[in-house]
């Protein structure tokens, strides 16, 4: 494969990535870009396929369709990918009697690295003082900082993490952001991480790919999607009035069952304006409350894949 | 290819697993050994004197018993990465897979060989002050007893190789380990007693094995000798390894 706009150096780019298990569309028809310099969350409820989508792209899992590709080239294709890509998917990747000094020097040893590499990655994620444990007696925390370490490795400039924060505790979710952030910021690295929990992540990125059943829901700055989920809600005695005068506006509008009114698309400033114009009287105008964590679980329910939310 | 070659010996010497194994090899190959050189000459007994050059090849061959150990190594030095996902950041790090297949077959010869060695000495440690205190002169090289002992090195370090063919087969531990040696103890003994097929036994694996180091079972017709016995035992080799370097290569990888 030539370079082309998709080979921009450590970007990941998704094309049409399907996978099909039997009767189970896993990933279906999912295209999104991941760029250099940022750090993107890769949300989805369980089960959306997320795991499956990065298994794509390292070249783990053939695709039935489409291609993932980083740096422009085919994960199998990339000319040292252990010094270009790290990853870890789920935090599980270890042999139970092994230690995790020994663990991080049998994939330096593959890769080509020094062992003294293996001690630098463990004062990096704080595992100093465990390193010569057995890796059946770790903590999900400490697991999940072991694999990091192991992602490390290479020093790569593209990283891929499944669910990095899971079984972290406060503290070190925020070292965590701290280290994902210099990654992107300063070190201008290609940074995804997917997350099953928004609140997770959501201080840690700056955009987010969102799918739910293999498809993909929304793709784009995590602002945007804070603005688009902010509504305003009205109470007034003539429900009807007052959409039909915002329907005039263009914008979206739903009555709803105890008779408030809830606008999307438009500020509060704009919708009392146009009820004053229509005379509509108001009892009631304030911001509605729905948090970027509502927004998500609205966007990822069981129903079919909207693209726009809406109440 | 070098990297590879490192990483895979690591996997193997830092965790216990191995040195396990092998105490249960050398164990097993003491066991035979013993059993058969105490049992010689006891009423009942089929087999000829400890003197004879048959009966002293098929003590030497107790080591060959070690296989039964070499091809579980085999077969759980590759299963164990599927099990514990280990497969994932190794494949990532060079996903030629082919190239790691090829790597775990390189080191699972290497351990069979070691293996091999070690059982082979135990057995010849054994053998020379039991026939030492007997008064029986034990003929190295005019009986073939140094060529059993050598045979039986060969075909431990052969079934390592064939337990990483079946690994990448059947990827799931337990049941790779139990297959195998279910197939071993079972199946194949069960193919001498059919008389439809009973022709084929000496083309099978653990009966190759048998005519490498010069024992032989069952009643057929067709008798192999070391040479065609090693050959065919390669060639089970071979295909357990190209089996399970495409599949390796087709499959997802968990």
């Amino acid at each position: 494969m030539s370079p082309d706009a998709h080979g921009i150096e450590g970007r990941i780019v998704a094309t049409g990535l399907t996978k099909v298990f039997g009767e189970v569309r896993a990933v279906d028809g999912l295209s999104f870009s991941v760029e250099p310099g940022s750090v993107t969350g890769f949300l989805g409820p369980n089960g959306a396929g997320k795991t499956t989508t990065l298994r794509l792209i390292l070249g783990l899992a053939t695709p039935t369709a489409g291609t993932g590709t980083i740096s422009g080239l085919a994960y199998a294709h990339l000319p040292h990918p252990g010094r270009t890509v790290g990853a870890v998917l789920e935090a599980t990747s270890f042999h139970p009697g092994r230690s995790a000094r020994n663990h991080l020097r049998v994939f330096c040893a593959a890769t080509g690295l020094p062992d003294k590499r293996a001690d630098e990655v463990l004062e990096l994620v704080g595992l100093t003082q465990a390193a010569r444990y057995a890796v059946g007696g770790f903590s999900l925390g400490m697991r999940q900082r072991l694999g990091l370490a192991t992602a490390l490795l290479g020093n790569p400039r593209v990283l891929l993490l499944d669910e990095p924060a899971n079984g972290l505790d406060p503290e070190g979710i925020a070292w965590l952001r701290g280290l994902l952030r210099y990654f992107a910021d300063v070190d201008k690295r290609t940074v995804l991480i997917s997350s099953h929990v928004l609140s997770e992540v959501e201080q840690t990125v700056d955009r987010v790919v969102i799918i739910a059943r293999g498809r993909l829901i929304y793709e784009g700055r995590l602002a945007d999607l804070e603005g688009a989920s902010a509504g305003v809600l009205v109470r007034t005695p003539t429900p009807d009035q007052l959409v039909a005068a915002l329907a005039r506006l263009g914008v979206k509008v739903t009555p709803r069952e105890d008779g408030t009114v809830a606008v999307v698309g438009a500020t509060s400033e704009a919708v009392g304006h146009a009820a004053w114009e229509s005379h509509v009287e108001i009892h009631e105008l304030r911001t509605g409350s729905s948090s970027l964590e509502e927004t998500f679980l609205r966007l990822t329910a069981d129903a079919p894949p909207q693209p726009e939310p809406s109440a | 290819m070098i990297n590879l070659l490192r990483s895979e010996v690591r996997k193997v010497t830092s965790v216990k697993l191995g040195w396990g194994m092998l105490l249960g090899a050398m164990a097993l190959a003491a066991l035979e050994t013993v059993a058969q050189i105490a049992s010689n000459g006891i009423r009942g007994s089929v087999a000829l004197p400890l003197s004879s050059g048959a009966t002293q090849k098929s003590v030497a061959a107790s080591a060959s018993t070690a296989y039964l150990f070499s091809i579980v190594v085999g077969i759980i030095l590759i299963t164990t990465e599927y099990r514990h996902f280990t497969s994932r950041p190794t494949f990532l790090i060079e996903p030629r897979r082919g190239l790691v297949i090829v790597a775990k077959m390189v080191v699972a010869a290497l351990v069979g060989i070691i293996y091999g060695v070690i059982c082979a000495a135990l057995t010849a440690a054994i053998m020379i002050p039991w026939f030492g205190a007997k008064g029986i002169t034990i003929g190295w090289i005019d009986h073939g007893v140094l060529q059993s002992l050598i045979s039986a090195v060969i075909v431990i370090a052969i079934f390592a190789v064939v337990g990483i063919g079946i690994g990448a087969l059947v990827r799931n531990q337990i049941a790779a380990v139990i297959g195998a040696l279910v197939y071993l103890f079972v199946l194949e003994p069960l193919v001498t007693i059919i008389p439809v097929i009973q022709n084929i036994y000496p083309f099978l694996p653990g009966a190759a094995a048998g005519a490498i180091t010069g024992v032989t079972r069952g009643s057929g017709s067709v008798h192999l000798d070391a040479l065609q016995g090693g050959l065919i035992l390669l060639g089970w080799g071979l295909l357990f390894a190209v089996c399970g370097w495409v599949l390796t290569i087709r499959r997802d990888i968990p």
